[in-house]
């Protein structure tokens, strides 16, 4: 027993609380894991201990991939693959922002986009990544980096868009009334209203934008981290690709609790519940219908309790 | 005026939202105040001004994609490209009747509907009882990693994963599909379940409403609007990583068409299969589904206006 749970409160047993579920369901997967490999007595599937083993001899550089003089273990690939995801984010989101801004500002431009954004923005990364293989060959960085830009950039479009239509108009005339500087008023007004429209996109973005890039890499890359899990996949090792599959849950809910949450934290400490804005959160969301609305405020609902 | 009076104090739900669509009508005999013929004069114009830029960013998309797409792929990849790769919506409008002829459309659609079929259906009853399970606090924090996992991990990863372990089988396309997709569905349904109406049930309970009438009156007509909202949202992924299955365990279906067409150079035909399907997807997520849930809700007046 810990002192905490040796406090006032009326004593619960640890397997009836919250904590422990939640402890007990990573075992529970390692168990139906077990039961699986047992069950199925399959040749190539292998045991949860093999498989950590062989994330161990990964993280601490005991296996080598033969990539020729490529990169050749898990942080050289990892890093190629951030690097790309992050060429790509930046330049979807500085042509994204711009776009966004004219089609919020302009309902012609947003009647000439509007249809292309969303045929993107519903089109799988899957035909990207076959498509840019093709076009740009497997050498290099331009397909997969093209492919995190074509999956992300819709969600910044949008997400902009949505901002700048919701900035209160009333401030900008009372501003202008006053005579405040138009760059004080960019800085005041424009972006504190654009701000959480803004951190969706990046958000988003990255999001999506990584599981696009990953796709990429498998189909028409011959590096990173996509690579890896297709090196693995074709060479017939259970553990390389559940190995590389857990790399990659890891880092995808690394970059949800260590960077958005405390980002969203700090972004939004004026405002008092991020559940009030009306984001565009996920790629289903193709108008601004009034089911559209409610949509929205059930999956942000939904996904700031889970 | 007696007309618009009587049928204010008319009761059902049928004529209030009558009510509410012809209050927006013009009385008869009246004329239009000058005002008014402004504002409609300005609503015709937007719409006509809107329609026409549409209309132009599908012409401009269009011609550049037809006749400027090749240049500027070679300018970006610094490289001369083969037509081949880069074909225009003529040629691919073209493909699409050899396709028709060969028989292959339907079959091929009918291979990824039934994949679709069966996949979402398994995560969505899967999911809708998580999402019913995970009322309760412990099942909750049980299931929570489980949803935040498959909510932010690529869908590929589940498609590997499930392929090296059940192999070509069934079980392998279907636990790539459930991974995806479960936690949409649970979250939904779980928003929907906790904002069910609590007085509107005790007050049934206390007049004696049957288990059954209570379900079928309050309940599920609570509830459809978040099973709506799971279906198209669950649909929108899950043909997604239906068709990136099909790419590696399959030998019918749209993915595994896209993956002979791009193996073999053939991009008019993948571009052909893929948007074939992407305009019967949209069509299915946008007309079919949306209908669906109109209909449902349209004895409710804030959907109707």
């Amino acid at each position: 027993m810990t002192a905490a749970a040796m406090d006032s409160r009326p004593r619960v047993p640890f397997y009836r609380r919250p904590v422990a579920a939640r402890i007990l369901m990573p075992i529970a997967v390692i168990v139906v894991w077990y039961l699986v490999y047992w069950t199925l007595g399959s040749r190539i599937f292998e045991p949860p201990h093999r498989v950590f083993e062989f994330m161990w001899n990964e993280l601490t550089l005991e296996t080598r991939l033969r990539n020729g003089k490529g990169p050749s273990n898990l942080y050289q690939m990892f890093g190629l693959t951030v690097v790309r995801l992050f060429a790509g984010f930046a330049i979807a989101m500085v042509v994204g922002t711009v776009i966004g801004l004219a089609m919020g500002l302009s309902k012609s431009v947003n009647a000439f986009f509007h249809d292309w954004v969303m045929a993107v923005l519903a089109m799988p990364a899957l035909v990207w990544a076959l498509f840019l293989g093709l076009v740009f060959g497997p050498q290099g960085n331009q397909a997969p980096i093209y492919a995190c830009i074509l999956a992300g950039i819709p969600f910044v479009i949008i997400n902009v868009r949505e901002g700048v239509r919701n900035t209160p108009k009333e401030l900008f005339d009372m501003a202008r009334a006053f005579g405040v500087p138009q760059n004080k008023i960019t800085r005041n007004v424009l972006l504190p209203s654009l701000m959480p429209f803004l951190f969706a996109a990046v958000r988003y973005a990255f999001s999506v934008g990584w599981k696009g890039l990953v796709i990429a890499e498998v189909f028409a890359s011959d590096s990173g981290m996509g690579w890896a899990i297709k090196f693995w996949y074709d060479a017939h090792q259970t553990r390389g690709v559940i190995g590389y599959a857990l790399f990659f849950v890891a880092f995808a809910l690394a970059l949800e609790k260590l960077l958005f949450e405390p980002l969203a934290e700090k972004a939004f400490k004026w405002r008092p519940r991020v559940g009030d804005v009306g984001v565009v959160e996920e790629q289903f969301l193709l108008d601004q219908t009034v089911e559209g609305a409610l949509e929205v405020e059930q999956f942000t609902g939904g996904e700031s309790d889970g | 005026m007696r007309r618009a009076h009587a049928r204010r104090t008319a009761t059902t739900i049928r004529e209030v939202s009558d009510i509410v669509v012809t209050t927006d009508e013009r009385p008869e005999g009246r004329q239009r105040s000058a005002e008014e013929e402004r504002l409609l004069a300005q609503r015709r114009r937007d719409t006509r001004n809107k329609w026409l830029w549409r209309i132009a960013g599908y012409v401009v998309v269009l011609l550049i994609w037809e006749y400027g797409f090749q240049a500027i792929m070679e300018l970006i990849a610094g490289r001369s490209l083969n037509d081949a790769l880069l074909p225009g919506p003529i040629r691919i409008l073209q493909t699409i009747p050899d396709i028709w002829e060969d028989g292959e459309m339907l079959s091929n659609f009918g291979a990824t509907l039934t994949r679709i079929g069966i996949g979402f259906g398994v995560s969505f009853i899967a999911g809708a009882l998580i999402g019913l399970f995970t009322q309760n606090k412990w099942l909750d924090s049980f299931f929570r990693d489980l949803v935040v996992v498959s909510l932010t991990s690529p869908g590929l990863v589940w498609a590997l994963t499930g392929l090296i372990i059940w192999g070509f089988k069934p079980l392998g396309w279907i636990f790539a599909i459930f991974m995806t997709t479960f936690a949409l569905v649970s979250v939904n349904i779980s928003e929907g379940v906790r904002a069910l109406p609590k007085d509107l049930l005790d007050m049934a309970k206390a007049f004696g409403v049957s288990s059954i009438d209570r379900q079928r009156h309050i309940v599920i007509p609570h509830l459809a609007p978040y099973i709506f909202t799971a279906v198209r949202f669950g649909f929108s992924i899950a043909w997604k990583v239906t068709v990136l299955t099909e790419v590696f365990s399959s030998n019918k279906g749209i993915g595994f068409q896209m993956r002979v067409t791009s193996q073999v150079f053939q991009l008019d035909e993948f571009f052909t299969w893929v948007l074939s399907f992407f305009v019967f997807a949209l069509f299915l997520e946008k007309v079919v589904l949306q209908r669906a849930e109109d209909r449902y809700f349209r004895w409710r007046q804030e959907v109707a206006t």
